[in-house]
């Protein structure tokens, strides 16, 4: 069962580790994406000197980090079915753990401030977990949210916490966290993302191998139908509990990464739920439904609004706007839509066949244009009557 | 043996479950039929036993352990497992993947789900063994929520047997569906029960059925055992004739 | 009268204010949640917008009818009356905005996985915290220049108690805007339509009641209550562009508190949640933000179904 390899149905495929068996060409596409990841630091040189602004090393490795996070969210969306909104709580907690071990605690190792980070951000999770899992759908989300922001509210109004100013990641006479006791002086960003480069790989390994054992299918059960779950024999709320426990460690240990990273910790960019929030979308932009999906989703995101910001001061209205238009046209998101099922796909057949169909015959233009007047007026009668309704009382 | 001792259940007003006593199993793969009219009782009683509700009064035995305080999952992995009136099953899986997913829960501990398809081969064949018994491979691959109505009850049975248990419970594995399929349903739950010596409990309406199959019937009435006894019982003993089919509305 | 009670009087009072504000907008969630099973997180932003709407109104009427000047009884009851207007208006502006965001953007997601509503209702959030940007700008409106009559108005007396005018004319608007509340939910036809709604849809659509209205106008009515609630609140204080989270996430504690989609529980938890964060304000600070929190997480673990269970037992 080592990396070789194997024939399936006649072709040959390649092994790359136990049970992970992939065909040439997804195969390559894996080397391909893991040389790109770890190309980055070099290609953000090219960019530089291309003028590209977005590609810069602390955007991408940003993207990388929110997106690790939205991995370990997904967990729970995309299988057990639980809508959180308050992954920003296990991230916020793991990044005050790496500040205040830093800062009160003297810590100066890296490795031993991610950690901590993670190892908090779970207990965290294993809390928050622990009182919200009785709950499903919207209440669920409630609750989440609840929580997070009562995380939010804590570390603003502890001045120990920096309050709403936050609070730097500087343990050692360097500042900077060092590496097995050597400080890294200007290579520390590079290297950085290298670690994070690392620890994203193993642990979409991890989670690949969670998704592709026996749990998964306990989770999409207890997802789709809670009660018939437990009357198979699943411990319903000991797995959800254990579910919610995984994506926090994902949580926690983004959290750690971004501090370290930044160097700097605030309540508004670690706790607050919009940045949940944020989690949540980068899950959905890039497809929450496959495993890649949510780290494209983190990357893309951060860039978006990297350029966004650059471009105009409403950018909330831009990200909305944004997720109006991935809900109803594309809901697999970006990596989700470009299987063969995708929205994109079926979007092209669709046009394929309606050029067909106006080349043969030019009056259905004029059926098109009919079909959607009448729409549009339909939802005008529509709203009118409600209005109507609504203030002279109901008919 | 299964028992239900003296349960008792009330719903406000209603008393559902009324000081009920019954055994099941007085031999493995006893085929036992309840029957009554609608708003008997007789779901109640399998909630009962099942852990879906718990009793006011009384208790459930199971193999001579006290299991009335265990969860329902906690049952299924002693040995009982049941199917619903309402089809519940997975509805977003293939029928493969719901039959793979009662066969991988019936590992107990939570770390051995983690592991990795090794004992792959071993579950598939499993899988694939269920799905002939119930003469489900056809339509192996359809996504569960698009299935016909008998082929959905087949897979609520199906199911639950995989869950290899000691003792099932089926509530209503016929209902809806046409009388062709009944038959096959009946059939194979039958001769699964048979071979792989499983008391099987089941709620049913038709009497032709529960004549034909019963080993024992079981009459409930207004939350209360009305009458007991065998099909062989019904032709001779004509009190209990009335007693039990007077009551079959 | 001791000054300690005094203060203890006086901060219940702003806390039963506050609570009966929060009432307004908690309400409005607890039944957009309890009969559209819809949880719109846009909803703090809705208050805010109502607030930013009401200061311009009151502007507007201010600048438009001259309040004569002088003090005395005549300039303070046409000062009252003018924040009353601009408390309606608000209102009325927040109905058609609630009318769009459930027509157009939330009925046709209704058949669909709950993520999508959660992250459209977000996507709302996001787009009117922008439009408020836009129209009014970064800077938060102090309304103390708008509302400066308020100041004019002396101060209610009473037991030997001071207690701001406005105060007490909020605490009374609340009032009676609670009991239309209930009255229109227990007494009036389009009420009871609404809560048969909720309690079984498809029985409703069987005596003829048509959901998809029932949903326009309970969406309506939430952003009515939250609209006015800004307008409520905002003069004593300033109008910021992020007003709405707080709130938004109180509504949280008060209806985990109260009971999904009971409107007697959301009255019960938000002034509970009112009360309580007042009298931490005053005597223990740092208690404020975790007090409610903590209500809710033992609410949470005794019972789960908060106070008064769910919609259709109780109104």
């Amino acid at each position: 069962m080592s990396p070789g390899l194997v024939d399936r149905d006649g072709e040959t495929h390649v092994r790359v580790i136990q049970g992970l068996v992939l065909s040439k060409r997804r195969f390559a596409g894996l080397l391909l994406g893991v040389v790109f990841l770890f190309a980055v630091p070099d290609l953000v040189r090219v960019a530089q000197a291309l003028d590209i602004s977005f590609f810069q090393l602390g955007v991408i490795h940003r993207g990388l980090v929110f997106g690790f996070a939205a991995v370990g969210l997904n967990l729970l969306l995309r299988h057990t079915e639980l809508v959180s909104f308050g992954h920003a709580a296990f991230f916020g907690t793991g990044a005050y753990t790496a500040a205040v071990t830093a800062v009160y605690l003297d810590v100066t190792s890296l490795l031993i401030l991610l950690l901590l980070a993670t190892a908090i951000g779970t207990v965290m999770a294993g809390i928050i977990g622990a009182l919200s899992l009785r709950h499903t759908g919207l209440y669920f989300a409630l609750l989440t949210l609840a929580f997070g922001q009562l995380l939010y509210a804590i570390a603003l109004g502890q001045s120990a916490l920096g309050g709403s100013d936050g609070m730097p990641v500087r343990p050692g006479e360097a500042n900077e966290p060092l590496l097995l006791g050597q400080s890294l002086g200007d290579a520390y960003g590079i290297i950085l993302y290298y670690i994070t480069a690392i620890i994203v790989l193993v642990g979409l390994l991890v989670m690949w191998r969670i998704v592709n054992s026996p749990f998964r299918y306990a989770l999409d059960a207890i997802g789709q139908d809670r009660t018939r779950a437990e009357f198979i024999g699943l411990p319903v709320r000991r797995y959800v509990w254990v579910a919610f426990v995984i994506s926090g460690v994902y949580g926690g240990v983004a959290g750690g990464l971004f501090a370290v990273f930044r160097q700097y910790v605030t309540p508004a960019g670690t706790l607050y739920f919009l940045q949940s929030g944020d989690i949540l979308y980068m899950a959905i932009l890039g497809g929450f439904k496959t495993l890649l999906g949510p780290l494209v989703g983190g990357v893309l995101l951060v860039v978006l609004e990297f350029v966004g910001r650059s471009v105009t001061p409403y950018f909330e209205f831009l990200t909305g706007a944004v997720l109006v238009i991935l809900v109803f046209g594309f809901p697999e998101g970006i990596v989700g839509s470009i299987g063969e099922d995708g929205v994109f796909r079926r979007a092209l057949a669709r046009g394929k066949r309606g050029a067909a169909d106006l080349r043969e015959n030019p009056s259905v233009a004029g059926d098109w244009a009919r079909r959607i007047g009448g729409g549009l007026r339909r939802q005008i009668d529509e709203s009118l009557t409600t209005l109507r309704v609504i203030v002279f009382g109901v008919s | 043996m299964l028992e239900a001792r003296n349960l008792r259940k009330s719903f406000g007003q209603l008393t559902a479950t009324d000081d009920v006593s019954l055994e099941f199993g007085r031999e493995a793969g006893e085929l036992v039929f309840i029957v009554g009219p609608n708003g008997a009782g007789k779901t109640t009683l399998v909630n009962l036993l099942t852990g879906y509700l718990s009793p006011d009064e009384g208790s459930v035995v199971m193999d001579d352990q006290d299991i009335t305080d265990m969860s329902p999952d906690e049952r299924v992995h002693a040995g009982l497992a049941r199917s619903f009136q309402v089809v519940r099953v997975f509805e977003d899986m293939t029928v493969r993947e719901n039959v793979r997913t009662v066969v991988l829960a019936r590992q107990k501990k939570t770390r051995s789900m983690f592991s990795l398809a090794d004992r792959h081969e071993e579950v598939e064949a499993t899988v694939q063994d269920l799905l002939e018994k119930f003469r489900l491979e056809d339509v192996a691959d359809a996504v569960a929520e698009e299935l016909p109505h008998g082929d959905r009850k087949l897979l609520d049975v199906a199911m639950s047997f995989g869950l290899d248990p000691n003792y099932l419970l089926l509530d209503e594995p016929t209902s809806g569906v046409s009388t062709r399929e009944k038959e096959y349903v009946i059939e194979t739950i039958v001769e699964v029960s048979k071979a792989e010596g499983v008391t099987t409990v089941t709620i049913e309406h038709d009497m032709d059925i529960v004549t034909e199959y019963a080993d024992r019937l079981i009459a409930l009435h207004q939350g209360a055992v009305h009458g007991e006894g065998t099909p062989q019982m019904l032709e001779t003993d004509d009190e209990l004739r009335s007693l039990l089919l007077g009551v079959e509305a | 009268m001791a000054s300690g009670l005094e203060t203890f009087i006086v901060q219940t009072l702003n806390g039963l204010q506050f609570g009966f504000v929060l009432f307004l907008v908690a309400s409005g969630l607890t039944v957009i949640l309890g009969i559209l099973d819809v949880l719109n997180l846009a909803h703090g932003e809705l208050f805010a917008f109502g607030a930013y709407v009401s200061v311009g109104v009151f502007g507007y009427i201010t600048g438009a009818i001259a309040i004569p000047a002088g003090g005395g009884i005549v300039t303070n009851v046409v000062f009252v009356l003018a924040i009353l207007a601009a408390i309606v208006v608000t209102g009325l502006v927040l109905v058609p905005v609630g009318v769009i965001f459930e027509s157009v953007f939330i009925r046709p997601i209704y058949e669909r996985d709950q993520v999508y509503q959660l992250v459209l209702t977000f996507a709302l959030l996001l787009i009117i915290l922008d439009v408020t940007k836009f129209i009014w700008g970064d800077v938060p409106i102090r309304t103390d220049s708008v509302y400066s009559g308020i100041n004019q108005i002396p101060t209610s007396e009473f037991l030997g108690i001071n207690f701001p005018t406005y105060n007490v004319f909020a605490i009374l608007l609340g009032a009676v805007v609670v009991g239309g509340l209930f009255y229109f939910f227990e007494r009036t036809k389009t009420g009871r339509i609404i809560r048969a709604t909720a309690i079984n849809r498809e029985m409703a659509t069987a005596i003829g009641v048509s959901t998809d209205r029932v949903f326009t106008l309970v969406f309506a009515l939430g952003a009515f209550l939250a609209g006015i609630a800004g307008a409520v609140r905002v003069p004593p204080t300033a109008a910021t562009l992020d007003m709405g989270t707080n709130p938004l996430v109180l509504s949280f504690v008060v209806i985990v508190i109260g009971g999904l989609g009971s409107l007697r529980g959301a009255f019960v938890g938000a002034v509970a949640v009112g009360v309580l964060r007042s009298w931490m304000i005053t005597f223990y600070p740092p208690g404020e933000v975790a007090a409610p929190f903590a209500i809710m997480a033992v609410i949470l673990l005794v019972k789960p179904e908060g106070l008064f269970g769910t919609w259709g037992e109780t109104a």
